[in-house]
């Protein structure tokens, strides 16, 4: 086999496997705290509003441990492609990893009301961590050479990510200070910006690559991705400014244009699948699928807070839907999917042969991990809507032996890695 | 059809050439795999690319094929696609 310097960038542009896996195999396990946390707080669930203990907790493992530390370690390695630039360096990447994972640790234990110094210093490590992948990111977006709508994506997401961890650090130091006059207004706009800004828009910057490169279809129409990007920014504004001006007329209007930039992203995807050459995607689009319904869901629960329908516990169930029910079903299902994809190109090493996907894919622990999840999903959203600790426990532990399945594939797709060093 | 498929097709001496340099993510795997799927097409295949195709490699493996790369045009990545013997 010829290798030399012909061979471009290749190597820089597929990472060393430890970053990227370190950053899955770290979600896998806060994923599994994550549903641990929300068994112990299970009867401050349905009701929750916000403070102090188990529940913020688990909000924030969840969130910052699986939701952040998988969209942080995907980036890193398919910025470089969509770009067609490689990271500039790779240690600042190891440097976010060593600096989120005990922060995340920190900051979740503190919030459980253990100890405020745990709290400042575990936000301070994962504000930093955030700083340093959004520094690494926006270098790589600074230099892009291709895909300027998956660039605009990621820099709105990370104008988002900055407001948003702004807004968490004047949170944290008002638990000890208490200078804000509305607490409450922060955390919802924080609330949003991280979901909806940060996660939201790499979501959907990011299936513009990924769900074709599933499916096989060409790229997609340009006009429309572009549509979806403004008419999500603007939403998130109209949300944001909305919280803060405390105006249901905004609110009314960014749930409006969500639902807009909604329908054109699942119009994309749709499309993807429709023209795409492979059509047996198995279990990991069927969570995908069901996560763009979920997407749906959390919207219309957006919109019936904000007209007051008389239904219970309805902000809890929009916080879970948008967060267990749309991200981190929508995650999953795609780590599911490039986890193997990228181990198989770790094991080739140059000119070899990589080892097959199916090779690396063991059904087992995803079957029983999508059946689980389907179950906690249910069991959480009902547990919640009728204020059942009981039934919300049932869901709980489902969710908890999901993560360990999918945890336990993890593991195998790791071991059959490392059975076959690269060669490089 | 193969016609539809993004990039530049032509048949040479020495087999199919596909050039796919300049196309956006995923156009050259779709014009790639478009083709060997093709129940008429058994290889060689020369790929003209403008960068190595990583992700690639594990669809190739997939349908039983190998990759060669040989040298190619100041910044182009050519390989050489055959079916596994």
């Amino acid at each position: 086999m010829l290798a030399g310097s012909f061979l471009g960038d290749a190597n820089s542009r597929l990472l060393p496997a430890s970053i990227p896996f370190g950053f899955f195999a770290a979600a896998a396990v806060f994923h599994m705290a994550a549903w641990v946390a929300l068994f112990v707080g299970a009867g401050d669930v349905a009701g929750f509003a916000g403070g102090p203990g188990p529940v913020l907790a688990a909000i924030h493992l969840l969130t910052l441990g699986v939701l952040a530390m998988v969209a942080i370690g995907a980036s890193f390695q398919l910025l470089p492609v969509a770009t067609r630039q490689p990271l500039i360096r790779i240690w600042p990447a190891r440097l976010c990893f060593w600096l989120m994972v005990p922060g995340v640790v920190l900051l979740s234990g503190g919030m459980t009301g253990a100890s405020t110094l745990a709290l400042q210093i575990g936000s301070g490590m994962v504000a930093s961590a955030l700083f340093v992948f959004a520094a690494l990111s926006a270098d790589n977006l600074r230099r892009a050479g291709a895909m300027p709508v998956v660039a605009a994506h990621c820099w709105a997401a990370l104008c988002a990510l900055a407001i948003s961890a702004g807004l968490g650090v004047i949170m944290i130091t008002d638990f000890s200070l208490g200078f804000l006059t509305n607490h409450t207004a922060v955390a919802v706009a924080h609330m949003l910006l991280a979901a909806f800004g940060f996660m939201g828009l790499l979501v959907l910057g990011f299936s513009l690559i990924l769900i074709p490169m599933f499916a096989l279809s060409r790229s997609l129409p340009t006009k429309p991705t572009w549509a979806q990007m403004w008419l999500a920014v603007l939403a998130i504004a109209f949300a944001a400014i909305a919280v803060f001006a405390d105006n249901a007329g905004l609110f009314l209007a960014a749930i409006v244009i969500a639902v807009s930039a909604a329908s054109v992203y699942l119009w994309l995807m749709g499309n993807a699948l429709r023209t795409g050459m492979r059509k047996r995607l198995g279990i990991s689009m069927l969570l995908v699928r069901l996560s763009w319904g979920l997407l749906l869901v959390a919207l219309l629960l957006g919109f019936c807070i904000i007209v007051d329908i008389p239904a219970p516990n309805l902000p809890a169930l929009f916080g879970f839907t948008v967060l267990v029910g749309w991200l981190l079903t929508f995650l999953l299902g795609v780590l599911q999917r490039i986890v193997p994809f990228l181990a198989s190109m770790h094991a080739s090493g140059k000119g070899g042969l990589p080892p097959l996907l199916s090779d690396l894919t063991p059904d087992l622990p995803l079957k029983l991990h999508a059946g689980f999840h389907l179950i906690a999903l249910m069991a959480c959203s009902v547990g919640i809507l009728f204020d059942s600790t009981r039934v919300l426990q049932i869901g709980e532990s489902a969710g908890f032996a999901g993560s360990v399945a999918f945890a336990v594939f993890l593991g195998l797709v790791l071991s059959k890695l490392n059975a076959s060093p690269p060669k490089a | 059809m193969t016609q539809d498929l993004p990039g530049k097709h032509w048949q040479e001496a020495d087999g199919l050439h596909i050039d796919v340099r300049a196309l956006p993510p995923p156009d050259p795997m779709v014009a790639i795999l478009g083709q060997i799927e093709h129940p008429d097409q058994s290889g060689p295949i020369t790929v003209h690319h403008d960068r190595e195709p990583i992700y690639l490699y594990p669809e190739l493996a997939e349908r039983g094929w190998q990759y060669q790369i040989i040298p190619g045009e100041p910044g182009e990545v050519r390989l050489i696609l055959s079916q596994e013997t």
